[in-house]
This record gives C-alpha cells, structure tokens and sequence, in this order.
C-alpha cells in the first residue's frame, strides 16, 4: 500500500516543482521590474530545492536554500534596491535583435533534448545502488585526505580563497573613493569634522 | 507514471535555455545577472540527476560539484553586483546599452 501511494506521490511532486521552477524562470525572463524578477528567481531556486531532495540529495537542497536562496538573493535584492533607479520603463524589455538572440536558445534547448532522447542510458528507471547525499555520506568523500583520495578538500580550500578574493574586489570595485575622487571624500571629511 | 532521469534531464535543459535567452535578449543588467543564476542553477540540477544514475562513491561525485558550483556562484554575484553598481555610478542606468563606450 504504502509502495503504490510512493508511486503516485513521487511524480506528483516531480511535475509541481518542474512546473513552479518553469513557470518561475519564464517570469525572470519576461518580467519588466528586476524585483519582481528576484522574486520569481527565488521560486525557481526553492522548487529546486525540492528537485534535489527528490533527487536523493538533502544536503545539497538544504544549502541551496540556506546559501541560494537566502544569502545570494538577500545581496541581489539588496542591491535592486539601493540602485533604486533599477526599473528600466524607457527601454523596451526585447527588440528586433533580442528576438534573434531567442534562437540560440531555442536552437541549444532542442539539440540537448534530442541528444537526450537518444540516450538509452537515460530512459527507464536508474539503478537502485546511488548513495543518498547526505551528510554522512558526502563528509568521509569531500574530505578524503589520503593521497589514494579524490582530493576534493583540495578544491575546497581554494574555494575559500577565491571567495575571500572575490570579496576583495568586491569591495575595491564598490569602494567610492579609490579611483579618481580622493579629494572629494577629504573635504566631505573635514566638513563633517568641523 | 514513472519518473525517469531524462525527465530530469528535459527539466533542467529548459531551465538552461531560459536562462541563456534572459542573458542574451533582456538588456536590463539585473535580469541578465539572474540569467546566469538560472544557468548554473539546471547545470546543478543535472549533476544530480546523473548522479544518480551511478553506484557507490561514483554517484557522490555528482553530488560534491554542485556545493563547488554554489561557492563560485556566490563568488561571481558578489563581483558581478559590484561590477554593476561601480558603472551605474559612471552612467546613472543599468540598461546595457548605455555601456557601449567601447565601440565608440
């Protein structure tokens, strides 16, 4: 009983997370205020979530919501609104050109479904054996310290470092008075001293 | 109806192309940035997809690059942001048409 309710369920919830995350991304694409558009990039990136717990993999889902959908969007919708000119009513959001820069897309989307539907492999259900990520599975393998290992913590500390980098620059670029106004911030500094 | 990992597979394709049109054809800044979220974002979903289709360590590979991709995506909205308020300083727009300053 509980196996055939299983059966039903599972592509239930396959068909509304597809359906949310698609709906979603064609609101991104579409919509003329970039809010509305992170807004409707966070539904996409939650019905994703749920794709990957589906998909076996809870830890992956937990840190798309904890770091995706929380830390990134809070930083880009933060931004949307400290640029509070962002909504562009002037500009139209496609023109004559853009349509044409539609077909790449079309023409990638069809030839990766055909080459998919071509792919035996693919059809069908996949083998039992795949071990659930989790993070008692995923910790002993990222970690894997031996030199027989994948050497992934490798990867992971250069990660750290690049983020730190990018960090870096990202306060260097966004940072007023580095560039060409020294002398602008010295006088706003001696006026609010005096 | 049974869900196999070409569904998944389709599933992600489609978010792939929508990402890529937002990136090409929308000229607001903020939009195409989202695109490219998007992008990374069906590539996950296709990590994982085959990664379950594999046995044993093999199918926790597929699960370890997606927490990589999430780091660098982090990584790329933090500069990419700073890169976009940086020029609205200089061009007062995020319309992408006002950076054409190269062709000039």
């Amino acid at each position: 009983m509980l196996g055939s309710l299983d059966a039903i369920i599972g592509p239930l919830y396959f068909w509304a997370f597809s359906l949310v995350a698609v709906c979603c991304a064609l609101g991104v694409l579409t919509t003329r205020h970039p809010l509305h558009g992170a807004v409707c990039l966070i539904g996409v990136l939650l019905a994703m979530a749920g794709l990957y717990a589906l998909l076996g993999s809870p830890y992956v889902a937990v840190l798309q919501v904890l770091v995706y959908a929380g830390a990134i969007m809070v930083l880009m919708v933060f931004v949307l609104m400290v640029l509070n000119q962002a909504r562009d009513d002037h500009t139209p959001r496609f023109d004559l050109l853009s349509i044409a820069g539609l077909l790449l897309p079309l023409g990638v989307a069809s030839v990766s479904v055909n080459v998919l539907a071509g792919a035996n492999a693919l059809h069908g259900p996949a083998q039992g054996g795949a071990l659930e990520g989790s993070v008692a599975n995923l910790a002993p393998r990222l970690f894997d310290t031996t030199a027989a290992g994948p050497g992934y913590y490798l990867l992971f500390e250069l990660i750290g470092v690049l983020l730190l980098v990018a960090i870096v620059a990202a306060v260097l670029l966004a940072k007023r008075s580095l560039a060409g106004e020294p002398s602008v911030t010295k006088t706003e500094d001696a006026a609010h001293g005096h | 109806m049974v869900i196999d990992p070409i569904h998944y597979q389709g599933v992600a394709a489609i978010l792939f192309a929508i990402g890529l049109a937002a990136v090409l054809s929308r000229r607001n800044l903020f939009v195409a940035l989202m695109g490219i979220e998007l992008m990374l974002n069906a590539v996950n979903l296709s990590f994982l997809a085959f990664a379950r289709m594999h046995v044993g360590t093999a199918s926790l590979t597929g699960q370890i690059v997606p927490l990589f991709t999430i780091a660098i995506a982090a990584a790329e909205a933090c500069v990419g942001l700073a890169m976009v308020i940086c020029i609205f300083r200089q061009r007062d727009s995020v319309d992408s048409d006002a950076y054409a300053s190269m062709k000039e």
